[in-house]
């Protein structure tokens, strides 16, 4: 890895992250309102390839419980409760594979 | 109320450094590997990096692999400018701190969104750098690799809970989740740019009524 390489990496990770954030300008109230219901399917999105691994196999069924614990209690929108219960199912899921 | 919500992120961020800091140890030097984290700030970015110069990738395959990753903060960074009123030269140094992570927190919380931006970032990049360092210095937590990667959907769930409160919401959230989910067993190849993809695809549609 040289400083280049570095300093290629950066500018097009900071370009990235600038280019919307710096030059975009106000949204047009349609493209506002579509933009306001970007987060939430963003995320779940994030959340579901988090299940399948870069080599296209799932990940461990630990991983799969923490998450389905996680939607459990998602109602309660508490991102305290949701950790606290997506640690549970994967500590559960861990000591039922030990056991079998 | 930042910090708080910012700890679990940032812990797990130090655990991925750490990861990141010790298996980048075979491709740079210590100072570079801390360097890199440095100034690029990307686990995604980063890692991807040094997998590639593993395999005996050149700079060009490196620099385009990257660009197709951050593209997703070009959706991000458009999600998150309707709510920052700052003028543009501090929207470019917040620009600094847009990860995932700190873009889900802003996005979610009722806090002013420059200020959550500006601090949950600083607390992840501290976190990154600083488990980036032990990992060059030797520490090792491949152990905890498995739990802290299943900590990261859990928070994702928790966020995109948060963002929706709607019905109709609920229904994009799913239908986001289950197109994500077959286009990165179908496609794993593009896999980081495909929850902007089913996002986009599920928000275009008006709401009804």
């Amino acid at each position: 890895m040289t400083i280049w390489l570095i300093v290629g990496l950066a500018l097009l990770t900071y370009a990235s992250r600038a280019l919307a954030l710096v030059f975009l300008p106000k949204p047009s109230p349609p493209v506002e309102a579509m933009l306001r219901r970007v987060p939430g399917p963003l995320f779940a999105g994030f959340a579901a390839i988090s299940l399948v691994t870069s080599s296209g196999a799932a990940t461990p069924p630990a991983t799969l419980a923490a998450v389905l614990a996680a939607l459990l209690v998602a109602r309660t929108r508490s991102l305290l409760i949701i950790l606290s219960a997506g640690l549970a199912g994967y500590s559960a899921a861990e000591v039922i594979g030990a056991l079998f | 109320m930042v910090l708080g919500a910012t700890s679990p992120f940032a812990a797990a961020i130090g655990v991925f450094g750490t990861i990141y800091g010790a298996g980048a140890s075979a491709v740079a030097d210590p100072a570079t590997i801390v360097l890199s984290s440095l100034v690029v700030f990307s686990g995604a970015v980063q890692f991807a990096a040094v997998g590639l110069l593993l395999t005996g990738a050149g700079p060009l395959a490196i620099l385009l692999t990257a660009a197709m990753l951050n593209s997703r903060n070009l959706l991000l960074g458009a999600a998150l400018r309707s709510s920052l009123e700052e003028p543009r030269r501090k929207r470019a140094f917040l620009a600094w701190w847009l990860v995932d992570e700190t873009a889900g927190l802003t996005l979610a919380s009722p806090a002013p969104p420059g200020r959550t931006l500006l601090f949950s970032g600083a607390f992840c990049y501290a976190a990154w750098v600083i488990g980036t360092a032990f990992g060059v210095l030797g520490a090792s937590l491949a152990s905890l690799e498995e739990l802290v990667a299943a900590v990261f959907p859990v928070l994702f769930v928790g966020l995109a809970a948060q963002s929706t409160r709607t019905r109709d919401g609920v229904l994009r959230v799913a239908a986001a989740a289950v197109v994500s989910l077959l286009l990165a067993f179908a496609v794993p190849e593009i896999r980081s740019v495909i929850p902007a993809i089913a996002a986009v695809a599920v928000a275009m549609p008006g709401e009804k009524g």
